[in-house]
């Protein structure tokens, strides 16, 4: 019974020594070897500090084919609110994410719904978006651990492809991700594989230009790979970075009375 | 005829071994008649009470529709389809059913859920849902803007009657689609899955709420009889009305009840095949036995000029006479208890209740049919056979005067 104890406190021992892990304790220096600090780079450079967008989003199925076009704001990586201005059909529903949460404005009904955590992975409005994507952009950073795979020169520039894997118990709905990203900070292309390494649907960004005074891909489009001709394309009709946006802006209040 | 008379006479040399080796026949035949008659009615009444639950035992829906559901895939038309299927012949009961996922939400939470539109006087008459409802009543063909919820989705919600609820989902245009409901009834069917995930609101609502414009998703009928399923089904596919459709039988729309009859049979024979294995060994015994004991006599025989293979016949003989008294006995024996069985039924005892629950009756019922009264003697005299052919061909080899010195 004794050596029994002995030996799980040994184990238990050892578990804690390995279960350190080493990720904690190094510095951002150089961007080639340190997959999490390109990642970072990436995602501050896609959100800025704050931005305004008016953007259209296109629904494309087989037999289907509907465009949405939204007015957002972001600030920093935790907030961000959107609302529908056309179709005139659902003008005024509006979304609101804060940290890991996210709640839904209906102008009709004129109720503030919370999505609870079990629909935090089905579509986002329709969309080939999940609510996660947009919700946990920066459960990226926390979730996974990065090792850069591979980088190439493309028109002087660095790109790199880096690998992200889920923690062990991280609660994440994707298995892996990869990701291709500039040395910029322009995030142009990301998989998402399911638990099995899976792939199941890719981000791909184009037609980058000078949007909001920095360069910025002017389209995103989401596509799912087990079915053809199904994807979400996001294009950019207007956007500005840096805005000071007040944090009032992101409340429940703001989203249920601020109607556009 | 002489070789019969023979065969008789010899049978009942021994009447004591002889008749427990008719006795066997007769325990092993009706048995099999009985369990198989059992086994069958309850699965009738397994499929039965499962369908009017949830599937129906027919469906008419778009194509693709029962792989990948999806608000957009619609019977267009399925008033005029309706209409259609109540006229045929062996279909009891039809109604349309739409359905989507979509977040529900009370006062401080929600959660998703699936809603299901319905006209509520047709469901009646399809499903045994109305007449699950726990508290508040099921809903009516004049409602508007109220619905039936899960007991269990219910307590997730915190809502209770005539408390409000909140539906955020999305059209099938694509649009956004919202509304408030009020709750009229809870319903609690004992399977939990469903009464924590499910929610019915009238079609018309579920028309306008979710821009439907007229299309539905299932037609679901009921048939007279279950085996009439697949008989309607044939009927359907080529009307004019169906064109495009998919027509699915209950097996197709839970195939999971299937594989779980399926697993039970094979339970079943590996049971069955115990015990005519058993009644084989004891025949099998009895065979060996009187060869041994009338080796002498067969020695005789020959060495007067019997034909070895005479003997065999005469040996196959008076196994098949006895096969057959136990056979037919056994088979009238089956038939008379599950007769009796199917009048009176079978208590479920304390497990009763719990099959109540989930709308299966307390009393099973075995069913006769033609399958469940053959298959079991027909694979007993199959295998009798087999088995008393093994000894009777070790006539053949015996030598006339070595079989005479025999003991």
């Amino acid at each position: 019974m004794l050596s029994h104890m002995k030996k799980a406190v040994f184990y238990a021992l050892i578990a804690g020594i390995f279960s350190f892990h080493p990720y904690t304790a190094h510095a951002a220096t150089d961007l080639d070897n340190n997959g999490r600090a390109i990642v970072e780079k990436a995602f501050d450079y896609w959100r800025g500090m704050s931005s305004v967008a008016r953007f259209a989003m296109t629904i494309h199925r087989p037999d289907f084919e509907r465009t949405v076009v939204m007015r957002g704001w972001t600030k920093g990586r935790q907030n961000a609110l959107f609302f529908v201005e056309k179709p005139a059909k659902d003008a005024g529903n509006g979304s609101l994410k804060k940290g890991r949460e996210m709640w839904s404005y209906n102008p009709k009904i004129n109720r503030v719904i919370k999505l609870p955590p079990s629909m935090m992975s089905q579509s986002w409005m329709g969309s080939d978006f999940s609510n996660d994507d947009l919700a946990k952009s920066d459960s990226m950073l926390d979730d996974y651990t990065h090792t850069v795979k591979g980088k190439k020169v493309v028109a002087g520039l660095t790109i790199y492809s880096i690998e992200a894997l889920a923690r062990e118990d991280a609660p994440v709905v994707w298995g892996k991700q990869d990701l291709v990203i500039r040395e910029d900070g322009i995030l142009l292309k990301q998989s998402f594989y399911d638990e099995d390494m899976i792939m199941v649907k890719e981000m791909r960004a184009e037609d980058i230009q000078q949007l909001g005074g920095r360069l910025f891909p002017r389209i995103w489009t989401m596509q799912r790979i087990d079915e053809k001709d199904r994807y979400t394309r996001l294009e950019y009709l207007e956007l500005s970075f840096g805005d000071d946006l007040e944090d009032r802006l992101f409340t429940l209040a703001s989203l249920k009375n601020r109607r556009r | 005829m002489g070789d019969f008379l023979l065969a008789w006479r010899n049978i009942w040399r021994n009447t004591r071994r002889s008749v427990l080796t008719i006795l066997a026949i007769v325990f092993a035949t009706s048995l099999l008649v009985f369990m198989l008659s059992f086994q069958f009615g309850a699965y009738d009444d397994m499929i039965d009470s499962s369908v009017r639950l949830s599937t129906g035992h027919l469906q008419i829906q778009a194509q693709g529709y029962q792989d990948r559901p999806n608000i957009r895939k619609v019977i267009e038309n399925p008033n005029r389809l309706l209409a259609m299927v109540t006229r045929l012949a062996g279909v009891e009961d039809a109604s349309i059913r739409s359905e989507t996922f979509a977040l529900a939400a009370g006062p401080e939470r929600s959660r998703g859920i699936m809603i299901t539109g319905v006209i509520p006087d047709n469901e009646t008459g399809i499903s045994s849902l109305p007449g699950q409802i726990k508290s508040g009543r099921y809903l009516l063909n004049e409602d508007s803007g109220v619905a039936v919820i899960g007991s269990l989705a219910a307590k997730r919600l915190q809502i209770d009657i005539g408390d409000e609820c909140t539906l955020l989902g999305q059209g099938r245009d694509g649009s956004v689609a919202a509304t408030i409901i009020r709750i009229v009834g809870l319903y609690r069917t004992g399977i939990d899955e469903f009464d924590r995930t499910t929610m019915q609101i009238p079609l018309s609502d579920f028309d306008s709420v979710f821009s439907m414009a007229g299309g539905a998703h299932r037609l679901v009928m009921i048939a007279d009889h279950l085996a009439d399923a697949g008989r309607i089904a044939t009927a359907v596919r080529p009307a004019p009305e169906a064109t495009g459709l998919a027509v699915l039988t209950w097996d197709q729309l839970s195939p999971g009840l299937k594989q779980s009859i399926e697993l039970d049979l094979v339970g079943g024979i590996i049971m069955y095949a115990i015990l005519v294995i058993v009644v084989a060994f004891s025949i099998l015994n009895t065979f060996f036995m009187a060869i041994f004991e009338r080796t002498r006599e067969f020695g005789v025989l020959m060495s007067i000029g019997t034909k070895p293979m005479r003997l065999v016949k005469l040996m196959l003989l008076e196994s098949m006479a006895m096969t057959s008294i136990g056979l037919v006995t056994g088979t009238i024996l089956g038939i008379a208890v599950t007769l009796i069985f199917s009048h009176y039924g079978i208590s479920m005892g304390d497990s009763g209740e719990l099959m109540a629950q989930y709308g299966i009756a307390d009393r099973l019922y075995p069913h006769l049919s033609l399958a469940s009264v053959t298959i079991g003697p027909v694979i007993i005299a199959v295998v009798t056979f087999i088995t008393a052919l093994v000894p009777a061909m070790k006539i053949p080899r015996m030598r006339p005067v070595e079989a005479m010195r025999a003991c």
